[in-house]
């Protein structure tokens, strides 16, 4: 029999197992209690925080380059690993951990782009998304024999108790998760909008070849944004490893998430991302709580499917760029 | 050159071609009774992999829709075929119960009418959106399938039974893979397959020439789903071992755009030999190193596309054709 590996390999659920304040109360069906919709749609904006940070890396890259990568849901388990190893080892946040995962994939981005992406850009669109679609499983798999396919995962690492809001609580890593994404969103949104480089990367967004007549090199300014986009997976890899178990098999499903909140908020607005990422957020934590865990991802990625053929350009997008 | 060019224009001949072909489908009818059980399997996959491949190259390689969905449609016909052949153990009455050609053939058309029912709404999106909403539609099929434990056996997986031997399946695959080759030759020949290669090359001019795009995308859509599903319907009636987790696996994905990607995408022998080659590599890597198997079949995917895009089909039209797109291709 040769065909039984990789049974694991499915786009695994990372709700099934995480999130026990919420699923542990499911399978008996009950009434659901107003404090408990509550206390999970509060918990659901803290999560879509992070899923603004890792799309928004992604739309990024499709804005720009007009080119998905496929590989963004493997980069965000990479720098989850980086931050989970560096806890394991050293103990120390993976707060701070996150910025080796940021600053690890900030380069293999640079170099990917160098090495492959820069030869099949703008080559149709088959040619980059099977790359890319091979450079997923590369990293899955060498992920899985490095470090197995058991789940693992990082705490916090700084004391704090549950936050209430009346009568509903608030986990406390999540709190500290969903500020650090609003910083990190923040930061992106002020890079490009104050910066040089960042005019540059908007420029180069607008007309290529334009860009290229003010004297802007667009091979480097494609590098760095790829750069950035795989940054930020990374970054959001190391928030979602304090919330959630990690397996090398996580990708698949992340990526269909970023993308999902990309389709809501509109390839390349970052207002629209971070709208985007709340919306996905609280509706997939509102519907497990009714649906039960099995149903996190079908949830999103349904929302996903119906808004993409409702608006193909996102709720907030506006037509044009990217197809 | 000159000499593998002398040979190249032998090989070109139609009747040679036809002669080495049949010879290679008549030394496959005797793999059953000449080799081991474990032979007679790794070569029924092989078989399915032509068929994935094929199918694929259909839809992805000609009319060009990237849609990375097709193992869902492999693993609906493998679940229908199964539920036909073996109805008790999903709670489906015996009165369904089916013979195993009966039950693939409907594997086939579930395959096929689920096409029909998606392609629609999916071919509101193109290009990129296209892939992953594919991808996305996929992963919804798996879930669903792995929530509704009754149908299909949940995480630990459905066991089929039916009354053919091993031997009957492979030569029945056999002249199935030979049938649905040939079918897929005329349709890529036929007005049809120009027109799939027309909105391949540029939907906008070739439907201002007429060309209904959505058309052509379904036709090509429906008929290669329900060649997965068939491959699917063979796997799960020879393994007589699916589930939701393995059987609608990407994995299946994946294997299918190594297969392509390898052999050469839109060309018409590329999926047979690339499914070959697969079959070769991944059978040889499991025995070496299992692990490494994926690392290695993703880092091919990258090295073919950036090296060598036309894969071994392109390849080998460059060492044996010995004046026209030989030349040519050492001109550029």
């Amino acid at each position: 029999m040769g065909r039984v590996r990789w049974t694991s390999s499915t786009p695994s659920r990372p709700g099934a197992s995480g999130n026990l304040t919420v699923a542990a109360l499911l399978p008996t069906y009950q009434m659901v209690s107003l404090d408990l919709v509550i206390e999970s749609l509060l918990n659901g904006l803290l999560l879509g925080g992070i899923y603004a940070v890792a799309a928004l890396g992604l739309s990024l890259v499709f804005g720009i380059m007009d080119v998905v990568n496929l590989a963004h849901g493997h980069m965000l388990m990479v720098g989850a690993y980086v931050a989970i190893l560096f806890f394991m080892a050293t103990g120390i946040t993976p707060l701070i951990g996150m910025i080796l995962a940021a600053v690890i994939l900030f380069g293999f981005g640079m170099v990917l782009h160098v090495v492959i992406l820069d030869n099949v850009v703008g080559e149709g669109i088959e040619q980059p998304i099977i790359v890319l679609f091979g450079l997923a499983l590369v990293l899955q798999s060498v992920g899985r024999i490095l470090l197995g396919s058991e789940a693992q995962a990082a705490e916090l690492g700084i004391p704090g108790s549950a936050i209430s809001i009346g009568s509903a609580t608030l986990s406390f890593p999540r709190v500290v998760t969903f500020v650090v994404a609003l910083v990190l969103i923040l930061g992106t949104w002020a890079f490009l909008r104050y910066t040089t480089t960042g005019l540059a990367i908007r420029a180069t967004a607008q007309n290529n070849a334009a860009a290229q007549y003010m004297g802007i090199n667009t091979d480097n300014i494609f590098a760095l944004t790829l750069g950035i986009g795989t940054a930020l997976a990374g970054a959001a890899g190391a928030l979602l490893s304090m919330l959630f178990p990690i397996t090398p098999f996580v990708g698949w499903s992340y990526l269909l998430k970023a993308f999902a909140v990309v389709v809501l908020g509109g390839v390349g607005s970052i207002a629209g991302t971070l709208v985007g990422g709340l919306v996905l957020g609280v509706s997939e934590n509102v519907g497990v709580l009714y649906l039960g865990g099995g149903f996190r991802d079908i949830i999103s990625f349904s929302i996903f499917l119906i808004v993409l053929l409702i608006r193909p350009h996102g709720l907030f997008g506006k037509s044009g760029g990217g197809e | 050159m000159s000499a593998l060019g002398s040979i190249g224009s032998r090989l070109r001949e139609p009747r040679t071609r036809r002669v080495l072909t049949v010879l290679a489908v008549l030394w496959l009818v005797t793999i059953p009774f000449t080799t081991t059980a474990y032979i007679t399997e790794v070569f029924f996959t092989g078989l399915v992999f032509v068929m994935l491949g094929v199918s694929w190259n259909l839809v992805a390689g000609y009319a060009g829709q990237i849609s990375l969905g097709h193992a869902a449609f492999f693993g609906f016909g493998a679940f229908v075929s199964a539920w036909l052949t073996s109805p008790g153990r999903a709670g489906l009455p015996e009165s369904i119960q089916m013979p195993v050609v009966v039950a693939i053939a409907g594997g086939a058309l579930a395959a096929a009418i689920l096409a029909l029912v998606v392609g629609p709404v999916m071919f509101r999106l193109t290009g990129h959106y296209f892939a992953i909403g594919t991808l996305a539609l996929a992963s919804i099929i798996q879930l669903i399938l792995l929530d509704q434990r009754q149908f299909s056996g949940g995480s630990t997986g459905y066991y089929v039974q039916q009354s053919f031997g091993d031997d009957l399946m492979f030569l029945l695959a056999l002249a199935t893979t030979v049938g649905m080759y040939l079918v897929y030759r005329r349709i890529v020949a036929s007005p049809s397959g120009l027109g799939m290669r027309a909105i391949h090359d540029d939907e906008g001019a070739a439907s201002s020439l007429g060309v209904y795009p959505l058309k052509f995308k379904m036709y090509a859509f429906v008929v290669s789903s329900a060649m997965a599903g068939i491959a699917g319907g063979f796997w799960a009636q020879y393994t007589l071992f699916i589930s939701a987790d393995s059987t609608l696996s990407v994995v299946w994905m994946v294997d299918t755009l190594v297969i392509v990607v390898l052999g050469g995408m839109g060309s018409l022998l590329g999926p047979v030999y690339g499914a070959w080659l697969f079959l070769g590599l991944d059978t040889v890597l499991q025995r070496v190193g299992g692990e490494f198997a994926t690392t290695v079949e993703g880092t091919l995917i990258i090295a073919f596309v950036l090296l060598a895009p036309k894969g071994v089909n392109g390849i080998l039209r460059t060492w044996f054709d010995d004046d026209e797109s030989g030349t040519a291709a050492d001109h550029n």
